[in-house]
Formats: C-alpha cells, structure tokens, sequence
C-alpha cells in the first residue's frame, strides 16, 4: 500500500544547498545525498535556460519537473513550506527546523515498518 | 567488439584508420616524437577539390577491426611502423617482424609502410616504397613527406574500391557484409531470397556511403546512406540500419558543424587521445576553409538530403534503439551515444544530452575489467562536463576515484585516485582555499563535500604524503565545523592530532606535482576569536610627551584648523592609529576575546602575535579552553624592539599540532578598534618601594591612574615619616626626577604642608643607572581643623568672662587661672561626632625620564598615592582670649576635648602638662605673645586680607607656632602637634594681635612690664621714659600722656593720694607730637620716691588729646609697678 511513497524529500535552496532533507533508510543516507546533489544539475540547467531569455530578472519557477502531481503530495509539501516561510521567526536561507513540517514529511515518507 | 573507443565523434566516420606502431625495441619517447610528425599529417589534399582525413593509433585491437565491414572508419587501412636498426645484420629480423605485423591487419590493410631508424650502408641504398631508412631519430626531415605519400596510396586504393562498390551492377552477385557475430547467424540462408538481395543491397550501399564519406564525397555519401536506410528498413536488418542511420547523421553532423563536435574535449588525460587531438583540431581549421564548395547545384542538393539538427538527434535516437536490440553491439551503441551527447553539446541541448548519456550508463558492456571501468566513469564524467552538469560529472570522477582503489585491484591506485578526486571538487562547489568559506554563508551542499574531504584526506594518506593529509583535514575542520557532529569533531580531531604527531601542518602552499597549489589552512575557527584590542601600557609605565611639541598632530592631518567635512574612511578604520604608545623594550599586550566551538576542551599552544612595522619580540602563550567556552579574555604580549609604527597583523596559533596564522583582513568578524600603535624610543622603568604597608583601602575616587598606594592611620597633628625607596629596574638611566604632590580630596580643610620632603638628595644620585636605587623621605603631617562643631563655637561668652582688650590686673587673672572645670560631653551624637574619622588622600608624581625616550621628548610618571585616616586626637571646644598683664601677651583659653578613648597629655609651651582623660573635657590657658600689628589687616579691609592670604599666612604661622600643643597618648606612645589655627576666630584674632603702636615704658633704662617690678631708692630720683613706635600706616598724635600714680591695697582700694609720697621732677604729663609711619618719639620725666612701698603708675591720655577714631586697644600702655626701697637691692649693691 506504501508503493507509491517517497523514500527521500529534499528542499534545497536556490543557492544550491539543502535547506532541508529527510531520506527514509536512514542507514545509506549519504546515497540520497548524491542523487538528490546530482539532481540539481537539471534544475541549474532548467534555470540557466530560463534566464538566458530573461535577461537578468530569473524567473525561478520552473513548473513541475517531474510528474509529482501523481502522488499529490507536492501540494502538500509547497503548503507547509510556506508555513514554514511564513514563521517570523524563520530567517529564510536558514535550514528549515520545524516539527510541523518534520510531520507533514514523515506523512509522506514510506513507513519502514 | 569489447572496448569502446569512447573518444570517437561523428566526424570520425570520414577519417581512414592508420595504425602507428613500434617494431622490435624503440625507445618510447623516440616512438612518440615520432609519432607525433605522423600525425600531424591528418590531412592530405590530393586534388583540388579532393582531401582525405587520417585517423592514426598506436594501438588497436585486430578485435575491433573485424568490424571494419560493418562501419569503415573501423577499418585498420594503413600500418606504419616504426624499428631501429643498429646493422644490417639485424635487417632481415626486422623485416620479418614488419610482415608478421603486417599480417595481423592483413585483411583490411590497403597498404603500409616501415620507418627504419639507426640503419646506414648498402642495405639503405635499396629501392623499396615501402621502407624508409634514417640514419638516427633526429636525421628524418622528409617523414611528414612520406606520410603524405603513404597517404596519397591509400587514398588510391580507397577511391578504387569505391569505384568498384558504388559500380557494381545488380548483374552481379552483392555479398552479403556482416559483423562478426552475425556470420553463424547466416549459415545455411536462402541466398536467393528476394528478402536477402535485399538485404545485401542495403548492407552495400551503407558501405559504398561510408567508402564517399572517406572519400570526402559528402554529398554522394548522404545520397548512398537514405537509400541504405530505405532499402534495410524494408527488411527489418536493424542493426545495419542502425548503421545506416547514424551514417546519416555522422554525414549532416560534418556538414552541419564544420569546426567539429570534438572541438571542447580538452585536458583529456589519456595518453592515446593527446596526439590524436592535437591532430584533429588542426584538421578542423583546415575544413573550415575547404568544407563548402562554390557550386551552388550541389548544395541544394546538399541541402535536400541532409538532416536538419533536430532531425540528426531524432535519427541517433532511431539508431540507438535498434543497436539496443543486439547485445553485442553495446560497444557500438555507447559509441553512438557518445558522439550523439557530443553533437547535442554543440546545440547547446544539455537535458536531452543528459538523457543520451543516462542511457549510455545503463549499456551493459559485459564483464569490464578495472581500468575499462575507471575509463568509462571518467568519459562519463567528462561528457556532463561537457553538457554542463558539474555535479553528474563531479559523481561519475568520483565513483572513477573509488573504482582506482577498489578492494579486487591488486596494486590500488591511490595517485590516480587523488587526482580524481581533486578533478571533483569544482563539481561540489568546493575549493581548498579556505578563503572562499570565510564570508557569507557556506557554498554547497555539506555533507557531500564533507565526504569528499574525508576521501581526499584517505587517499593522500595512503599515497604517502602527510602533509598533504594534514592540510585536507585542517580543511575539513575549518570549514566543515558548523556540519559536523560532536561525534565525528571529536573523530576528525582525534585523527589530525594522529596524523600531526608525524608529520606537523604549517602554513607554507603545498604544491601538487601537476601544479595545483594547496593554499595554507588558518585555524581560525578554533578558536574562534571575537575581538582584538590592542591595550595601552600600565599607567606607571605610560609614556607622556613633554607639553610645547603643540600642534603637531593637528598640521599633519589637514591645513584647516577646523573643517566641518570630517575624513570618514571606513576601509581605514582598521589600520587607524592608536592614541597610546607603546614603549620599546617593555612588554606591550593585546586582548582577544576568544571562545571554543568544540564540544570538549581545547588546548591552544604557541599563540602569539603576528606584526610588522617594527622588530617585535613574541611571548607566545599556552592556553586551555573550557568546552563550548563563552567569551574568554586571552592576553597575548611582546616586547617592541625598535621604535616606530607597529601593526598587529594577526596571530598564530598551534592547534593539534597544525600551526596556523591567522590575519585578521581575513577576518572580518573580528571587532578591532584599530591595530597600528607607535612604539617610542626606551625609556627607563622605576620601581618603588615604601616603608609603610601597602593599601588595600577604598579610594575616594579613581584609582586607576595610581601605580601603587600606601595607606596609614594618623591622630590629628601627628607627623609621619615615609621612607621611599625609588629603583631603576629598566635598562636606561634615569636621568631627570621630579616629585610633586596633590591633595585629592578636598572636603577637610589641611592645615600646613600635608607632604614635604627634600628631593636634592636623591636628585645628586642622578643618573641613575639600572639597578641602583635613591632613597626618599617624605612626611606626612596631618593636621585637619581642631576645632570642634560650629556651633560649639559660637558662644565664647557664656561663662561671663568678657573678651576684651582691656588690661586686667593679676589679681583676676589668678582667680581665673584654677577654674579649670571638668565638663563631660553632652550627648551620645555629639561623641559621635567627634569620632569621625576623617579621610585624607593625596597623590605623590615622580616624574622620571632618560635615554632615548628622553631625547624624544617623553616622560614617565608613577604615582603613589597616600591614604591617611585621621583620627581625631584633641578638639577645642571652645576659645576665648584673656589679656594678659603685660600688652605683649595674652591668654589663650581653650577648652580641649579628648574624644579618642585613651588618656591624653596636652602639653603646650611653657606649661604644665594636663592629663586628659577619655571623653574628658578641660580648660587650658596658654601664654601667647601678641603678635605684631604691622601685617594684621583692618577688620574692615576685608578685600585686602583676601588679595594678600600669603602674608596673612605667614603671620598666622607665627602665632600657630606659639599656640601648638603637644598632645601625647601615653598608651599608645603616639604624639603629635595640635593647632589652634582653624579655630581661631575673628575676634579671637583681634584679641591676639599686637597693637600698632608700640608703647614702651623704661623705668631707669630697663624696660618695664606689667610683670617686672622695677626697684627704686628712695629719695633717688627715677627716670621715666614712654617711647612711642607707630607701626601703623597713618600718623598718630599729637597726644597728651598723664602719668598718675598709686597705690594698690591688694583689697580692691587703691590710693590716688599721694601728693606727698611721690613728686614729678618737671611735669606729670608728657606731649607727643605727631609720630609718622615708622617713627617713634620718645618722651622723659623723672619721679622721686619719697616713701618705701610699692607704687603703681597709671599712664593714661588726656581725653581731648587722642583722635578717638582709632581703637582702644592700641592705647593700652603697660602698666609701671616700681618699689621703692631704703636700701638698695642686694644684686645691686
């Protein structure tokens, strides 16, 4: 019934570092590391692309990159980021340490049982 | 087909296959420089219109060439070797090695040719085209020449099997072409099937277009390779239209992009590609030129058959797929994906390139011995590159690193490893410069990096340079502090201080052999300092500038005295100057507020200072600090060993054994308030020692200043003497000393010099060299009022003694003298008060200065300061005057009060001792002469007295003198001076001044006085002389003196009658003229003593004779008491 969970959910920076990352298997973390690292030479080349016709001005919505509308849960997720943003208290750039949004992840992590 | 020539692009497709390659033993680098000239021979024009392309290797597997039917570019065509020779004897050897390599590639060879190198003599002189002679590697000027020719052959035979393929007839019989895998496939077909024609056709045609397309026939081969394609899609032959297909594109790729797609593969580091490259950029310059020609007709056509650049992609998606259906074309699969990512580079189409090589990673190649591995991920990795994902490239460099040193590889190539991973780290936004993670927040993604720094420093370790290790750990730990946990802190600590015990971290640039330089790690996060405070010297050894150098700061920062545009430069305000100076040659200190981020103690060793400007003597310290400290003050101190401007730079630290400077420019969290401070010549150091105990004692204002203090307790008027010891402990002379003193607090009123001493004692020992020392006597004289409350004083009347200046007879004065009445105090508040202890506190300067800080014009100063408690001795209550019998004198009462808790003496001049017992208060008259007149200011002159206080002093000095009273403590074997001198009140003064004319009365030429009985004969006549001095400022007189004489009973009668015991010789009244200032008249008269007895003379004035505006006072002549006797006195007989 949990196939269709996530196994590792990063939100990274616009300056290319983590501002937050969970991974499930807790044991081979640094694996999802890399792939979620690695990953992001698409977005950087989805940015680059997007800023070439922008001039300056970076447009920095890139729309879904992959089907994630699917599972449903990026919704969720953008929602408690945005709660997340919305916390005075919350210096944007900083990592995220919040245990509203440690929930709403975990919701969606694959339960290892 | 196993290896994977994954340096080949599309363009390759028109290029001929040479292999170079060595017979019987040739020295490598011989080899390759020879080499090298055959290929720069990539090129060769044959006719105008007509060029051919050359592929050289020095390596090919005969494997791969088998292939050669399936792609021709495959084909080994050409073989050159390369042989030494030393003599002939060895030629016919050579010889057969030159065919036996020959044969290896014998079925596709169109020719080949053998360089001979060392071999001269007969056998040179042989004509043969196939061998070429040289007498030694460097004599072979004409080798490109025969490369040329060698070519031009080739190209011959190639255009002859072009011609000879492109002409075949459907007449004859096509064989079939097949790859090796496919030949069992085929045994036993039907050969005459329509479906195999077919498929033989295709299969040629694809061949003949390859053959054009070596041929440089571009437009031929595109027209050959869409009917290749035609003709095998109709058959299903997938794998030849595979071939077909990206022979198309390999076609429209050439045509298309001219420069090549190969163009950006730099600094590839496998020794086959270097020669092949430089080959290939050469010819790519040369295309450019040749590439299109001026006849329009065949562009158009051209044009038509060409594939656009979005179709060249879709076509290479089409091949893929069809080599994918074949497991034994994986080689020829990845290869095409290969050059496909290298054309979607040059469009600039990096997603769709990275779907290309996603599916180049998933081609299974079969087993892969290590270094195929190794050479995969780093192609890999070069082709992200390439596209522009640096973190995939940086990944697949990675897994290429780890694949170097896998646990199955016998002999673990470390060095390659950590040259891969060095290749890395731009990938991971990584740099070794700790500069770049200083400011701003850290850059990456941390807990790769923080992997790939734990690798670096594995692999440096296991190729054997600690050093190197050392440096990527201190990285680690600068820059990754933030991002690691307690645990591994302690972890990556543990194994730098493991590491550091062999091999020390310093702070000079490593440099790699390939010339990457490792820039040098500060420590500066541990600790982490927060501020830098440079500190001004201790007060005692601040240097001051002599006054009278005014001005000199103020010229040399602006012309203006005043300018309202203040100079505001931020970028300055870190080396701005100081307001203090430091001293050369004595210990100067700078404050940092460090803290340790560690979560365990922190030893720091070796910190010191870092400067410049001056020559600077560092005390490095040791420090150890707490976990997880809070501010913590470190005082780091040196010794300046010239003069001039020094800077603090920074500071460096030994922290587990890596010693680090740290510079504070590249700090910019570092709070300084300006690190440049002057450094003055050496000036001399005193060191001073006191006789009395030093102070712990509460200062009533600041002591900051003080360099030592001394505190002592003092009754009232007792005097002190402190003995000052002054020693020269620096290293110059001491050559001048000033002493001044202050009085700090200035509530109490002092009377008299609180501190005196002589300094010209001490001053003839100057200069003083280091090491002597001067002795000084200072006292301390503590003399405070002794009077007791205002109030007590008010009433001075109020036991009905009336002050005047009236003579009072002896009488009186006798009944006065016993009432000495004992009169406790009153109330307990009172008591009080008259114990308070007063406070008195003065500060002594030595200023000292000598050597060249001298020559400067600075000075030092050390001050000691003086705290005196002062308890209350003796008090007087109360003072009244009575006139004493002669006008000179007069008497002071006072009432004195002993509010300290031990028996008192008070003892004053000319007196009897008077034992005071605790809280006990007693009456004392003491004698005092009057003092002069002259100096004594009007009572009403109020503004002179104040205009003239030094002169009033000096009068005052002289009464006090008069008046002091030893007091003694017995018990404590303590004395001291009391003074009447605050106590003293106007009127009490006018009582005790001496009157401005001076009356002298001389009886018989002795001066006589209220106390002197003048003897007399009777009969005898005696002489009176009044004398009258005026030491007033105006003129007196003119006056008339009446001299009256009587007799006193002693009971209160006195007797004017003595018409017949005395008689005047002449008158009984004297005139006086007019006396100027500073004059005196004398007037004289006799008397004759008729009786025996003792007769009084009242000399007094005519009422009308004196100007009355004077006082009374200064008319009161003595009174005359003369005996008259029968006899004459004994002494005088």
């Amino acid at each position: 019934m949990n196939t269709n969970m996530a196994v590792c959910i990063a939100v990274i920076a616009k300056e290319n570092y983590p501002l937050y990352i969970r991974s499930v298997p807790t044991q081979n973390e640094l694996k999802f590391h890399y792939t979620v690292h690695t990953s992001l030479d698409v977005v950087e080349e989805k940015i680059s692309a997007v800023g070439k016709a922008l001039g300056d001005q970076r447009e920095l919505y890139l729309g879904l990159l992959y089907p994630t509308e699917d599972y449903k849960m990026f919704r969720k997720l953008h929602n408690s980021f945005t709660d997340v943003m919305c916390n005075p208290f919350h210096n944007p750039g900083d990592t995220i340490q919040s245990k509203a949004f440690d929930g709403i992840v975990s919701g969606m992590m694959v339960q290892t049982a | 087909m196993s290896v994977p020539d994954y340096m080949q692009c599309a363009e390759d497709h028109q290029t001929v296959l040479v292999v170079v390659q060595p017979v019987g033993i040739v020295p490598e680098d011989q080899f390759f420089k020879i080499y090298k000239r055959i290929a720069s021979v990539s090129q060769v024009n044959i006719r105008d219109s007509q060029r051919i392309l050359i592929r050289y290797r020095h390596h090919y597997l005969p494997e791969n060439n088998e292939w050669g039917d399936f792609q021709t570019h495959r084909k080994v065509v050409g073989l050159i070797s390369i042989t030494t020779c030393a003599t002939s004897k060895e030629w016919p050897q050579t010889a057969e090695r030159f065919h036996g390599q020959k044969e290896v590639y014998s079925s596709t060879l169109y020719d080949s040719r053998l360089l001979v190198f060392g071999l001269s003599g007969e056998i040179t002189e042989q004509q043969r085209t196939d061998v070429a002679f040289y007498p030694s590697f460097e004599e072979c000027s004409d080798v490109e020449k025969r490369v040329e020719d060698f070519v031009e052959s080739i190209y011959i035979v190639l255009e002859s099997k072009r011609l000879d393929r492109a002409t075949d007839k459907s007449g004859d019989k096509i064989p079939l072409l097949c790859v090796p895998f496919e030949k069992k496939d085929f045994v036993g077909l039907d050969t005459d099937s329509r479906h195999y024609k077919k498929r033989c056709q295709g299969r040629m045609r694809k061949h003949v277009g390859d053959l054009c397309l070596q041929a440089g026939m571009l437009q031929d081969a595109l027209v050959h390779y869409h009917m290749a394609v035609e003709l095998l899609r109709g058959v299903n032959d997938f794998l030849w239209l595979g071939a077909a297909l990206e022979g198309l594109c390999s076609a429209s790729v050439i045509f298309h992009y001219p420069g090549g797609t190969a163009g950006k593969m730099m600094g590839r580091k496998q020794s086959i590609s270097q020669p092949l490259d430089a080959g290939k950029r050469h010819r790519a310059g040369a295309l450019t030129t040749n590439g299109i020609s001026a006849d329009t007709s065949t562009e158009i056509g051209r044009a038509k058959n060409c594939l656009s650049p979005e179709d060249i992609i879709e076509k290479y998606k089409e091949a893929i797929s069809y080599y994918g259906k074949y497991k034994n074309a994986g080689v020829i699969e990845l290869e095409a994906c290969v050059k496909a990512v290298r054309v979607l580079a040059i469009q600039k189409r990096a997603r769709e390139a990275s779907d290309f090589l996603q599916n180049a990673v998933y081609i299974n190649l079969g087993q892969l011995s290590e270094e195929e591995k190794i050479q995969r991920y780093s192609i890999l990795s070069e082709l992200y590159e390439l596209i522009g994902f640096h973190r995939k490239s940086a990944f697949f460099k990675r897994v290429a690193a780890m694949q170097c040193v896998a646990p199955t590889i016998p002999e673990p190539g470390w060095r390659a490893c950590y040259k891969l991973l060095l290749e890395t780290l731009p990938g991971y936004s990584l740099s070794l410069d700790p500069k770049d993670f200083s400011k701003g927040t850290h850059r990456g993604w941390a807990a790769v990096q923080m992997r790939l720094l734990h690798e670096l420093v594995y692999a440096s370790r296991r190729m054997g340079n600690p050093a190197l290790s050392v440096r990527h750990l201190s990285f680690l730990l600068q820059t990754m502090l933030d991002f690691l946990s307690d645990q591994e802190k302690k972890e990556v600590t543990q194994s730098l201080e493991n590491y550091t015990s062999k091999c020390p971290g310093g702070m000079e640039i490593i440099t790699l052999p390939d010339g990457l330089k490792l820039p040098p790690v500060p420590f500066t996060k541990l600790p982490i300092v927060r501020s830098v405070k440079l500190l001004n010297l201790p007060v005692s050894l601040r240097p001051h500038k002599v006054k009278g150098l005014l001005g000199q700061n103020i010229s040399n920062a602006s012309p203006f005295i005043y300018s309202p545009i203040i100079m505001h430069n931020r970028g300055e305000e870190r080396c701005k100057k100081i307001d203090f100076q430091w001293v050369q040659g004595d210990v100067c200190e700078v404050q940092l507020m460090v803290y340790n981020p560690m979560p365990y103690e922190l030893r720091v060793e070796n910190m010191g200072l870092l400067t410049s400007g001056v020559e600077f003597e560092s005390l490095p310290a040791a420090l150890s600090l707490p976990a997880e400290s809070g501010l913590y003050p470190v005082t780091l101190v040196g010794v300046p060993r010239t003069a001039g401007n020094i800077t603090v730079n920074g500071y460096h630290t030994s922290v587990f054994g890596v010693t680090s400077d740290c510079l504070l420019d590249g700090l910019p969290s570092v709070k300084t308030s300006g690190c440049l401070v002057e450094v003055i010549p050496a000036l001399p150091r005193l060191q001073l020692q006191t006789s009395l105990p030093r102070s712990g004692t509460l200062w009533s204002f600041c002591v900051g200043f003080l360099s030592s203090s001394v505190s002592v307790q003092l009754f009232n008027g007792e005097t002190q003497q402190l003995t000052i010891t002054l020693e020269n402990i620096g290293s110059e002379d001491i050559e001048t000393l000033e002493l001044t003193s202050k009085i700090v607090s200035t509530k109490e009123k002092v009377f008299g010099e609180f501190l005196s001493w002589e300094l010209d004692e001490a001053l003839s020992h100057l200069p003083l060299k280091p090491g002597q020392s001067v002795t000084l006597t200072v006292n301390i004289k503590v003399k405070l009022d002794f009077s007791g409350q205002e109030n007590l004083l008010q009433d001075l009347n109020d036991d009905g003694i009336s002050v005047t200046g009236l003579p009072i007879s002896s009488p009186l004065r006798q009944v006065l003298k016993p009432r000495a009445e004992t009169k406790p105090v009153g109330s307990e508040s009172s008591k009080a008060e008259y114990s308070h202890i007063k406070t008195l506190e003065a500060v002594l300067n030595f200023k000292y200065s000598g050597g060249a800080g001298k020559v400067e014009g600075y000075y030092r100063e050390l001050s000691l300061g003086v705290h005196v408690d002062v308890e209350p001795s003796v008090f007087f209550t109360r003072v009244s005057t009575l006139p004493a019998t002669s006008t000179r004198h007069c008497h002071l009462l006072l009432d004195i009060f002993n509010p300290t808790e031990h028996e008192l003496t008070v003892r004053a001049k000319n007196n009897q001792d008077l034992v005071l017992h605790a809280s006990e208060c007693q009456r004392m008259a003491i004698q005092v002469d009057k003092f002069d007149f002259e100096s004594l200011p009007q009572p009403d002159q109020e503004s002179i007295r104040f205009s003239n206080p030094k002169q009033l002093e000096e009068e005052r000095q002289h009464l006090f003198h008069a008046a002091v009273l030893n007091h003694v403590h017995p018990s404590l074997r303590r004395c001291g001076e009391a003074s009447v001198e605050g106590v003293l009140n106007q009127l009490v003064l006018e009582h005790l001044q001496l009157a401005p004319l001076q009356w002298d009365v001389l009886v018989n030429k002795k001066p006589c006085d209220c106390d002197v009985i003048a003897d007399c004969k009777v009969g005898d006549a005696v002489s009176l002389e009044v004398k009258l001095t005026n030491r007033s400022k105006n003129s007196v007189g003119p006056l008339a003196l009446n001299v009256v004489p009587y007799q006193d009973y002693q009971n209160g009668v006195q007797n004017y009658d003595l018409e017949d015991g005395v008689t005047f010789i002449g008158s009984n009244t004297f005139y006086i003229d007019t006396v100027k200032p500073n004059e005196s008249t004398v007037c004289e008269g006799a008397l004759l003593f008729l009786y025996t007895g003792d007769f009084y003379l009242s000399i007094k004035f005519q009422d009308d004779s004196a100007g009355r505006e004077l006082p009374l006072a200064w008319f009161t002549l003595p009174s005359v008491h003369i005996r008259a006797l029968d006899t004459p006195p004994q002494a005088g007989a």
